[in-house]
C-alpha cells in the first residue's frame, strides 16, 4: 500500500521534503519490530510513509492532515517492541526522534519537563550533579520515560522507592486523536508543570490507564516528570562497557545485596516486611537462571547442563537484589540495620554476589541504578516474551508467580523456549508499600520458526488462566490488543465497554492506532 | 570460503531494536550532549541510518520485500564503518556482527553498480598509482628528501622493520612532521629500518572497505611479497587504516602478514618501557632531545586529549578467527567488540610527558565518537564527513584542552579541516609521533 500523492505533498508541505520519507528501504526499517510480537517473524505491517516532526505544532499539522486522509498514524519513540510499529497497512509512521529537548530541570520543586526522544539515561546524567535521579522504567535506560509514563506500563527496579511512571507524571502536553492541543494538568490553566491533576483538565486515568494506549490515542509531546534524590556522587567512575567487564566503586552510602530465603513463604514474609520498613533505593527478584544468562552466559550454559548445579542454583529462586541509599551514614546504617533484621527474622541470608555469579557488587549495583540490564535479555536467545504478570499486593503477585512457573515449565517441555531452570518471575515492590509487580519472562529466539509458531498463542493462553484461576489482573495479554480486551472486560466490570466509548469519543474515526490499545468499532473475539 | 549477505541473516533477523547501536554504552553515559555513538543516525535521523536499521534494511532485501537499488545503496554508504554501532550492540548481544554485515552490502551494491562515483574513481587511482588520491606513485616517497629524513631501501637491501607510510602520509605534505617523527622514533630503535620507497602500494583498506573486496588481493599479494623479499621482522605503520588492513581484514581474509604488525604508538610505548615505566624514561627512549632541553627549567602545563582512531581502538583486536557455528554460542575473544584495541599505549605515552595533562574527553576508546573520515564517507560524503569530525573538536574543546592528539593521518586531516571550517583556534590538533617529539623540543 503507497499513501496517496496528495498526502504525502501535504505531510512534505507541512514538515519538509526531508523529514518525510516514503522509501520502501526507510519504511521497512520501522516495520522490523521482533519484540513482543504477537504473530511470529520479524516484520509488522510497513507504514506508508514516515514522518518526523520537530515540535508539537509540526505534530498537530500531521495529525490533522492523517485525519484529512483518513490515514492512521503511529508514533514511535525510543521504542522497541511490535507495539511501536504499523498495526495496519495504511499507517503513517510518526517518529518523533527530532524532539528531544530537556526542557526544563527545576531542581527546587524536584521536576523535569522533557520531549519524546529524552532517554532515561541522558536524563540521569543531567541529574545526579544536581543531587536528583530519575524512575527508570523496566525497559532500561536506551528508552524514553516520556514514553512509559504516557503510554506504556511503567515499573521498574526503582520503583521500590520511585514509584510506577504514570504515577509520576506532573503533567502532559497531548495532541488528542483529532489534532487538537490539550494540556493536562496545572500547565492546561497556566499554572506551570506543578500538578497532574489541576487546576487544569485531570485526565491521567483517561489517557493511559493502567497499561497505556501504546500509540493508540494521540501523540504525547512533552512531559512534566517527579524526580527524586540522589545521595552519590555527580558522576559514578565507571570503566569497561560489556556487561561482564565493568569496573564500579560503590559510593559511600550506598550498597548492594543479594537476599536468600528457603522458600516462597518466607520471602513472601520478608517482602511484606521490607515494605512496612520502607527501606530501599531499588529491588527486584531477578531469578539466577535470567542473572546467569545474561551476566555471564557460559556460567549459566555450564550450569543448565549439569543436574547437580541446577539444583544449586535453584536453592537461590526465592531472593532479590537490594540497593540502599541514605541521605546520611546515620540513615544508610539504620537501613542495612533493618535489612539484616528483615533477612534474619526470615531465616534468610545476605550472599555476596562476586561469589555466587562472578559479578562484582559494584557492576551490578550501577546496571540496576541505570538500569543497563534491560537490553540483555536478548543477549541468551535474541529474544523474550513477558507475559502472566501485574501489579497486584504482594501475596496475589507470588501466586501468579507459582502459576507462571507452571505455565512456563509446560512451554520449556515443548521446547518453546530456552530452558532456563524455570523460574523466572520477575518481582519487585512498588513505594515502599505492599503493592508488587511480578512478570513471567520466557527466553525464546523469534529466528528459530518453530518456538515462534509454539509461542503465538501465549497471550491467548494466558488470557485464558487468569480468569480460570481466579488470578488477578490482565497477565500482559492486553498486549494482543482489542479482542483480548473484549475477552476479559466482562470479567473485569465491562472496562472494554467504557474504554471503548472513551476510543470513541476522542478518536471518532479510529486512525490513532488502535492495534495494540482498543479499537472503535467491536470485538474481533469470535475470531480468536 | 567468501561470505555474502545471506550469509548474516541470523544477524540481521537477529536485531531486536533496542537501539544500543545508537548510543555509547548505557553505563558510560555521562552527559546527554555527548551520549550517541553513531553519526549516521545522528546526522540523517531516520531509523534505516541506525546500525538496527541498516540491518533492517539488508533483511528487507534477501527478503524480497525491497530491491538493492541506489536507495538502498546510499544508506550503506552514508556511514563512516566505524564500528561504534557493533560496540554497542555487543554490550549485550553474543550473536550480532553489524559491520561485518555492512561490509558485506556493500559488496553487493559494488556488484549491482551502486557505489558511489567518487568511490570508484578512488579504486581507479589505486590501480593505476597504487594510491588513494591518484598521485604520481613516483612521488610516493618525496616525504623522505622533503624531511631529511633517510631510511633504508628495503627494495635493496634487508631490514629489520619495514615501514608502511601509507597513502595519506606520504602524499599530505602537512603531515610531513608526524611522518618525520615517525621515522626518527623507529631509528631510534637501533634496528634497521627501512621502507618500500615509491615501490610502496595502498594497503587496500579504503577499496575493501568502500564494498570493493575483490581489490584486495592485488594490494595484500604486493604487501606480502615485499615484507619477505625485505626480510623485515616486523611491520610497522603509523596510520591506523593500514594496521587495521594488515591486523584485521588480510588475515579475516587468508592473507595475513608473515611477520608481525606494529603501530608507532605501540613501539613507542614499548620502547619507552610500557606500563608502569617511570616518566624519565619515555624522554630518554623516543625524544629526539632530552626531555629538560630549552625548557629553561620551568615547567609547562599543556591540556592533551586523545581521539581514539576506529581502526586502532575498537577495531584494533587482532583478528581470532571466523566462529562457524551459533554465534550465540561464540566465546567473548572471538567477538570484535573494541576489547582489543590499543587504547592505553598512546594514553601512556601522553601521560609520562612532563608538563602534559591528559583529560579525556567522555566519548573514548571503543566507544569513542568517529572522526569522519572512513567508511568511504571522506571521499563520498563530504558534508557527513565534515560534520562528524566538527562533532569530536566539539567534544575535545569541551575538555578545556589545547591540544588534541590521536593516531592516524586521516584523523589528524579530518579534524584539521573541521576546525578551519569552524574558524576556531581553540584546539591543535597532532599526530602522535609528532607530539611526542615537539613535546620534549
Amino acid at each position: 500500500m503507497i499513501i496517496p500523492a496528495d498526502a504525502l505533498a501535504d505531510l512534505r508541505a507541512a514538515l519538509s521534503a526531508e523529514r518525510v520519507a516514503d522509501d520502501p528501504h526507510i519504511l521497512d526499517s520501522y516495520a522490523a519490530q521482533p519484540f513482543h510480537k504477537v504473530e511470529p517473524g520479524v516484520w509488522v505491517h510497513r507504514p506508508i510513509a514516515v514522518a518526523m516532526p520537530e515540535n508539537t505544532e509540526e505534530v498537530i499539522e500531521l495529525v490533522k492532515i492523517c485525519n484529512k486522509y483518513k490515514l492512521r498514524y503511529k508514533a514511535i519513540s525510543t521504542g522497541w517492541g511490535a507495539q511501536g510499529g504499523a498495526g495496519f497497512d495504511n499507517v503513517v509512521q510518526v517518529d518523533l526522534r527530532h524532539m528531544d529537548r530537556i526542557l526544563e530541570i527545576d531542581v527546587e520543586n524536584r521536576t523535569i519537563v522533557v520531549e519524546p526522544y529524552v532517554t532515561c539515561a541522558q536524563i540521569q546524567a543531567e541529574l545526579m550533579p544536581l543531587g536528583l535521579n530519575l524512575h527508570i522504567h523496566g525497559a532500561g535506560s536506551n528508552c524514553s520515560p516520556l514514553a512509559s509514563a504516557t503510554s506504556h506500563m511503567g515499573m521498574g527496579f526503582s520503583s521500590i522507592s520511585m514509584g510506577y511512571a504514570p504515577r509520576n507524571i506532573m503533567g502532559v502536553e497531548w495532541v488528542l486523536p483529532t489534532g487538537d492541543l490539550l494540556q493536562v494538568g496545572s500547565i492546561g490553566s497556566g499554572a506551570g508543570w506543578i500538578s497532574p491533576d489541576g487546576p487544569g483538565p485531570s485526565l491521567r486515568g483517561i489517557l493511559r490507564g493502567w497499561a497505556g494506549a501504546d500509540g493508540g490515542f494521540g501523540i504525547f509531546t512533552k512531559c512534566a516528570l517527579k524526580l527524586y534524590p540522589w545521595a552519590g556522587p555527580s558522576e559514578v567512575n565507571v570503566t569497561g562497557t560489556g556487561m561482564d567487564h565493568l569496573d564500579v566503586e560503590i559510593p559511600e552510602n550506598n550498597s548492594f545485596h543479594l537476599c536468600v530465603f528457603k522458600d516462597m513463604e518466607s520471602y513472601g514474609r520478608a517482602l511484606y516486611d521490607l515494605a512496612h520498613a520502607e527501606i530501599g533505593y531499588i529491588q527486584a527478584k531477578v531469578a539466577p537462571g535470567l542473572a546467569l544468562a545474561i551476566s555471564q552466559f557460559d556460567r549459566f550454559k555450564l550450569t543448565r547442563d549439569n543436574e547437580n548445579l541446577r539444583k544449586m542454583v535453584g536453592g537461590f529462586s526465592h531472593q532479590f537484589f537490594i540497593c540502599l541509599q541514605g541521605n546520611s551514614t546515620e540513615h544508610f546504617d539504620y537501613q542495612v540495620h533493618v535489612l539484616e533484621s528483615i533477612v534474619e527474622k526470615n531465616g534468610g541470608s545476605m550472599l555476596d554476589i562476586s561469589q555466587v555469579m562472578g559479578t562484582p557488587p559494584g557492576a551490578m549495583w550501577w546496571m540496576l541504578v541505570r538500569n543497563s540490564l534491560a537490553p540483555a535479555m536478548f543477549r541468551p536467545t535474541g529474544n523474550f516474551y513477558s507475559t502472566l504478570g501485574g501489579d497486584e499486593s504482594i501475596a496475589s503477585a507470588l501466586r501468579q508467580d507459582i502459576e507462571g512457573e507452571k505455565l512456563k515449565e509446560g512451554f520449556i517441555a515443548e521446547g518453546a523456549c530456552e530452558d532456563d531452570f524455570g523460574d523466572n518471575a520477575h518481582t519487585l515492590l512498588y513505594e515502599n508499600g505492599l503493592f508488587a509487580h511480578t512478570e513471567e519472562l520466557l527466553l525464546f529466539d523469534h529466528r528459530n520458526r518453530e518456538q515462534g509458531e509454539k509461542l503465538k498463542d501465549l497471550s491467548d493462553t494466558v488470557m485464558r488462566e487468569i480468569p480460570e484461576k481466579l488470578l488477578g489482573g490482565g497477565g500482559f495479554s492486553f498486549f494482543a490488543g482489542g479482542y483480548a480486551h473484549d475477552y476479559l472486560g466482562p470479567q473485569m466490570d465491562n472496562y472494554h465497554l467504557w474504554q471503548r466509548r472513551i476510543k470513541t469519543a476522542f478518536d471518532p474515526d479510529d486512525l490513532s492506532d488502535s492495534k495494540y490499545f482498543i479499537n472503535s468499532e467491536g470485538a474481533e473475539l469470535a475470531e480468536h | 570460503m567468501p561470505l555474502a549477505l545471506e550469509d548474516f541473516r541470523r544477524d540481521m533477523e537477529g536485531c531486536s531494536r533496542c537501539s544500543s547501536c545508537k548510543w555509547i554504552p548505557l553505563s558510560q553515559i555521562r552527559s546527554k550532549r555527548f551520549s550517541q555513538v553513531c553519526p549516521s543516525i545522528s546526522k540523517f535521523k531516520f531509523h534505516a541510518y541506525s546500525g538496527s536499521g541498516k540491518l533492517n534494511t539488508g533483511l528487507s532485501i534477501i527478503d524480497g520485500r525491497s530491491e538493492f537499488d541506489e536507495a538502498a545503496a546510499d544508506i550503506f554508504y552514508k556511514c563512516t564503518m566505524c564500528g561504534g554501532c557493533d560496540v554497542g550492540c555487543k554490550v549485550y548481544r553474543n550473536d550480532i556482527d553489524l559491520t561485518d554485515t555492512f561490509a558485506e552490502a556493500r559488496a553487493r551494491a559494488v556488484e549491482l553498480g551502486h557505489a558511489p562515483i567518487e568511490l570508484l574513481m578512488l579504486v581507479e587511482n589505486m590501480n593505476a598509482e597504487n594510491n588513494v588520491f591518484g598521485e604520481p606513485k613516483d612521488a610516493r616517497a618525496d616525504w623522505e628528501a622533503e624531511t631529511g629524513v633517510e631510511l633504508l631501501d628495503a627494495n635493496a637491501e634487508q631490514v629489520d622493520i619495514l615501514l608502511h607510510v601509507g597513502c595519506r602520509l606520504a602524499y599530505d605534505t602537512a603531515l610531513r612532521p608526524e611522518i618525520a617523527a615517525a621515522a626518527r622514533i623507529l631509528q631510534k630503535t637501533g634496528l634497521k629500518v627501512g621502507t618500500s620507497k615509491t615501490a610502496e602500494s595502498c594497503c587496500g583498506f579504503r577499496a575493501y572497505e568502500s564494498g570493493f573486496k575483490s581489490e584486495l588481493a592485488k594490494f595484500s599479494d604486493d604487501m606480502v611479497n615485499r615484507v619477505k623479499s625485505c626480510g623485515a621482522k616486523m611491520v610497522a605503520v603509523a596510520c591506523s587504516d593500514c594496521f587495521g588492513a594488515f591486523n584485521y581484514v588480510y588475515p579475516k581474509n587468508g592473507r595475513a602478514l608473515p611477520v608481525p604488525v606494529r603501530h608507532i604508538a605501540e613501539i613507542a610505548d614499548e620502547m619507552a618501557g610500557g606500563a608502569g615505566r617511570e616518566t624519565a624514561k619515555t624522554a630518554a627512549a623516543v625524544s629526539i632531545r632530552p626531555a629538560d632541553a630549552g625548557r629553561g627549567g620551568e615547567t609547562r602545563t599543556r591540556k592533551v586529549t586523545y581521539h581514539d582512531p576506529c581502526n586502532l581502538g575498537r577495531k584494533g583486536q587482532d583478528f581470532t578467527g571466523q566462529y562457524e557455528g551459533n554465534k550465540l554460542d561464540r566465546p567473548d575473544e572471538m567477538r570484535r567488540a573494541g576489547q582489543g584495541g590499543r587504547y592505553d599505549e598512546p594514553r601512556r605515552l601522553i601521560e609520562s610527558i612532563p608538563g602534559v595533562e591528559l583529560v579525556e574527553m567522555e566519548r573514548i576508546r571503543e566507544y569513542s565518537w568517529c572522526c569522519g573520515a572512513g567508511g568511504g564517507c571522506y571521499e563520498s560524503q563530504e558534508e557527513f564527513s565534515l560534520e562528524t569530525a566538527k562533532e569530536r573538536i566539539e567534544e575535545a574543546i569541551a575538555t578545556g584542552a589545547d591540544t588534541l592528539v590521536t593516531s592516524c593521518p586521516w584523523c589528524v586531516n579530518n579534524f584539521n579541516l573541521a576546525i578551519e571550517a569552524m574558524e576556531t583556534g581553540a584546539i591543535e590538533v597532532v599526530g602522535i609521533s609528532q607530539f611526542i617529539e615537539e613535546a620534549f623540543s
